[in-house]
């Protein structure tokens, strides 16, 4: 009961969300036409520009363009993209593995080490360590990720020359190949650790915040005077009841996994969804913005509710009538 | 353990404050470059006087604007319609921005009527496409016609309005020639329309109905072939071995799209392209002069940078009005701020300079105390001692100069304007606008000045002068019979001479009572590595990323300008 009514919830934060993918690229000012003919539009006729629009049936109502966005979502046809000239799927499929690739890294990354800073941090609260690491750690969290991938840029392929500064995959290697794999591995390199900079700042606050209140408990009192071991007590008793804070942290960054990376792609020229988002909004590529959205919007949705139906599982308080919900 | 940890934390965070004190603020003492270089030429840097090799196996080159397909759909500005002209030719080349191309695939065109309406075309014999048929007239018929009556593109005005080709004059008279009769005299058609329009395969395009849609594989006759592309990723080429102008210097050419300026400049440092096919930023010129592995070649431009007002709206509208804004700015200030030295001034007037269309002595010169009269005169008075004055009307005035967000150096300029502005006493104010809502402003012109850029297509192109009266028809002509009737006039002129005359009227009507008021002409910089490759060279409007400056040395020839 409880789960069908949490399922149609979520179907109902669809629909809104595929309106709202429809109507925020048109209510902002902008035209594809332009985007399309480039600067000869300031010469061309309203008669002219209309039949540039109408390739793309951009010339058509906005309530029949609405019908064909939805019955198109579910023929699975979200229409070309003025940019790229390939129906948006394509697009979106070719793009979305890369975005996964380094964001999948990066939040693999970052979590590790926030979780593991933010628990041996944790330990002794407030002491000047703990300071430290916190101030450094913020510091770090806290520099602009364009402004890290410029620097890792400057260091590693300018003045080093280790890594290349941009792209996804080396040019004219074959896909499966060693080349092309280590490519892949060079060219990820530097836009998984701007990623992980960025992100390693609020996984080790919430794990820190975390762990400090669980190591404040009461039980955790009774296992020191029960003489258990002080990693028995960290990894068995406060860790695992620190856990619910950190495992919605991470479902939420899993969520936006899809959108999360568009600086960091733009300026890498990473091929990723997040550098489609970015300019598809420049060029006013309304069928890929709704394909782009789309996908963020499902993956964020899917994450919540992947979240909602684990939690049960981590916190046995969920579960009992009554319980959290 | 917890110093275990914070240790290299600590050695972290210094290293980032030390790699950004030695990185990321640049050499300051390098930062003003050499000024005055003559164009046409290489930098001054450590290489500049060694030659590099003249042909290469492959090259790869950063470039940096939109574009889709390699077709003339997909590629249609003066960004990167580069690309274009390494798979497709023209009848004559390189291009309408100098004075005498030379006929490419076409062994004459020439007009056969007084009145400059008709033109015969014969095309080359022996020149295939790149799928090995040959290239006959009627596939350039078909060109005419799929412009003229297709789907619209960028060609489109310069088949249905200058020159306006009806469908029954365009003639087939056998397998390599063709006439074409305009509705008007067309004298300019070698020089513009001949040598603008990529010829297409009639077989490829005939039953193309969505071409913006067209994703297949371009058929040109041109150098190279298009053998792989991502839109907005990459372009791979290769030479076409038989190319009718002779094979390729390159045989390979791979073009990276990198929209990060930074991010291309440091690609080109690190050697991971050969070339940076956009401008060289002013502010970097002499720190690259430096680099032994970098040349850098100034050529012009052909470009512009202008301040438009807003004839939709008073009191822009009235011509005695604009002279007084346009005796307030001071262009020798944009130059020398925001350009540093590394461009013209703006006061050589539209169209460009350079532009051998260009009406010689034409000027908006810098004249704050005329300005001031003008405005006086007009009843715009500072009544309430504020500083500022106010309309005849007696209103406080506080006009929007609206640019676009991602060009900062937009911004600066339209900054230094409400301050020159308000040394003549008029209130203005900068609003930055999303690229997206900025280039509305066309359609919905909710703005009293914008400031943009203008290409050489736009600039530097005769037809396009008349071209772009027709789009300013709703804005500008309804309000100024005196510019119409000077349109009309160009129109009906017979002959080069003629048109040229009355274009010069139509450039001094623009200077008299400006409202596209340029700012500065920046100057084509240039970075490539020349121990790669080091044959480019100039053709206006182009710089040195173009098909000319990868042929055969001897075909060139009226192609490019000669570097020093």
């Amino acid at each position: 009961m409880v789960f069908s009514r949490r399922v149609m919830q979520y179907i109902w934060v669809i629909v809104l969300a595929l309106i709202i993918n429809f109507a925020l690229p048109r209510i902002a000012p902008g035209d594809p036409a332009i985007y399309l003919v480039g600067e000869d539009i300031t010469s061309m006729t309203e008669a002219e520009r209309d039949q540039v629009l109408h390739e793309y049936k951009l010339d058509l109502p906005v309530y029949k363009q609405f019908a064909n966005y939805i019955t198109g979502i579910f023929r699975g046809d979200m229409g070309i993209s003025l940019i790229y000239g390939r129906p948006v799927w394509d697009v979106v499929l070719h793009r979305l593995p890369w975005t996964l690739l380094i964001m999948l890294c990066s939040l693999f990354l970052s979590a590790s080490i926030g979780v593991i800073i933010g628990v041996i941090t944790s330990l002794k609260g407030g002491g000047k360590q703990d300071i430290g690491a916190l101030v450094i750690v913020m510091l770090l969290g806290s520099l602009p990720p364009f402004w890290v991938a410029m620097l890792l840029i400057v260091l590693f392929s300018a003045t080093l020359g280790w890594l290349p500064s941009f792209g996804a995959f080396a040019l004219g290697t074959t896909p499966g190949s060693s080349d092309y794999f280590i490519g892949v591995l060079q060219r990820m390199i530097m836009p998984v650790l701007a990623l992980t900079l960025a992100h390693v700042g609020s996984s080790y606050l919430i794990s820190r915040s975390a762990m400090i209140n669980a190591l404040s408990e009461d039980y955790v009192m009774l296992c020191y005077s029960k003489g258990v071991s002080e990693m028995g007590i960290v990894i068995k008793h406060a860790f695992r009841n620190a856990l619910l804070p950190i495992y919605t942290h991470l479902m939420l960054a899993l969520g936006a996994i899809v959108s999360g990376a568009t600086v960091i792609e733009t300026v890498f020229s990473y091929p990723g969804i997040g550098n489609t988002i970015y300019e598809s909004v420049v060029a006013r590529d309304y069928s890929l913005l709704q394909g782009c959205f789309l996908i963020v919007t499902i993956s964020i949705v899917l994450a919540n509710l992947v979240t909602d139906l684990v939690y049960p599982l981590l916190d046995p308080r969920v579960r009992r009538p009554g319980g959290v919900e | 353990m917890k110093s275990r940890i914070l240790k290299p934390l600590s050695l972290l965070l210094l290293l980032v404050v030390l790699f950004t004190m030695a990185f990321g603020c640049g050499d300051k003492t390098d930062v003003t470059p050499d000024p005055g270089i003559p164009a046409p030429t290489e930098n001054e840097g450590n290489q500049s006087s060694t030659k590099g090799p003249q042909t290469a196996k492959k090259l790869t080159i950063g470039i940096y604007n939109k574009a889709t397909n390699v077709t003339t759909y997909g590629v249609g500005n003066s960004w990167n319609d580069w690309l274009l002209w390494l798979v497709f030719d023209k009848l004559r080349e390189p291009s309408p921005y100098v004075l005498e191309g030379e006929n490419w695939l076409a062994e004459y065109v020439k007009p056969i009527s007084d009145n400059g309406q008709t033109w015969e075309i014969k095309i080359k014999e022996g020149i295939t496409w790149h799928d090995g048929s040959p290239l006959t007239a009627e596939d350039v018929a078909f060109t005419f016609h799929y412009y003229r009556e297709g789907p619209v593109n960028r060609w489109t005005h310069h088949c249905s309005q200058v020159p306006r080709l009806p469908e029954e004059g365009i003639k087939v008279i056998d397998d390599l020639t063709l006439q074409v009769t305009s509705a008007k005299p067309m004298p300019n058609f070698d020089r513009v329309t001949a040598a603008d329009l990529a010829i297409i395969q009639k077989k490829q395009w005939e039953n193309v109905e969505e071409p913006l849609k067209f994703m297949d594989l371009p058929i040109g006759t041109g150098p190279y072939k298009l053998v792989d592309y991502k839109a907005d990723e990459y372009y791979k080429f290769v030479a076409n071995e038989n190319y009718f102008q002779g094979k390729p210097l390159v045989d390979e050419l791979d073009l990276i799209m990198i929209k990060d300026p930074s991010v291309m400049f440091t690609a080109l440092k690190s050697g991971e392209i050969d070339g940076a096919a956009r401008h060289l930023s002013p502010e970097l010129l002499s720190e690259w002069a430096q680099d032994p592995n970098i040349k850098v070649m100034e050529s012009p431009s052909l470009w512009g940078v202008w301040a438009e007002l807003n004839l939709a709206r008073e009191p822009f509208i009235s011509k005695q009005f604009r002279p007084a804004l346009s005796y307030a700015i001071n262009r020798d200030e944009f130059v020398d701020t925001i350009m540093l030295g590394e461009a013209k001034t703006g006061d050589g007037a539209w169209p460009h300079p350079d532009s051998f269309w260009t009406k010689e002595g034409l000027a908006q010169p810098y004249d704050p105390e005329k300005s001031m009269q003008l405005l006086g005169e007009m009843g715009y008075i500072d009544i309430d001692g504020d500083g500022y004055r106010e309309n005849p009307a007696g209103e406080q005035i506080d006009w929007v100069i609206k640019v676009a967000s991602n060009q900062p150096l937009y911004v600066r300029a339209g900054e230094i304007i409400v301050k020159q502005m308000a040394e003549v006493g008029l209130r203005f104010h900068v609003e930055t606008i999303d690229p997206g809502a900025y280039s509305l402003l066309y359609s919905k012109p909710e703005f009293d000045m914008k400031i943009g850029d203008i290409t050489p297509h736009g600039i530097a192109d005769q037809d396009m002068l008349i071209i772009l009266y027709r789009g300013d028809y709703g804005r500008e002509m309804r309000h100024d019979p005196e510019k119409e009737e000077v349109v009309s006039r160009w129109y009906d002129a017979q002959s080069v001479e003629e048109r040229l005359e009355i274009s010069y009227e139509l450039q001094e009507l623009m200077n008299k009572y400006p409202h596209r008021m340029i700012l500065w002409y920046p100057k084509g910089l240039w970075a490539y590595r020349w121990e790669v490759y080091d044959n480019y060279q100039v053709s206006p409007g182009y710089g040195i990323f173009h098909k000319w400056s990868f042929l055969p040395n001897e075909v060139r020839e009226d192609t490019v300008v000669e570097t020093e």
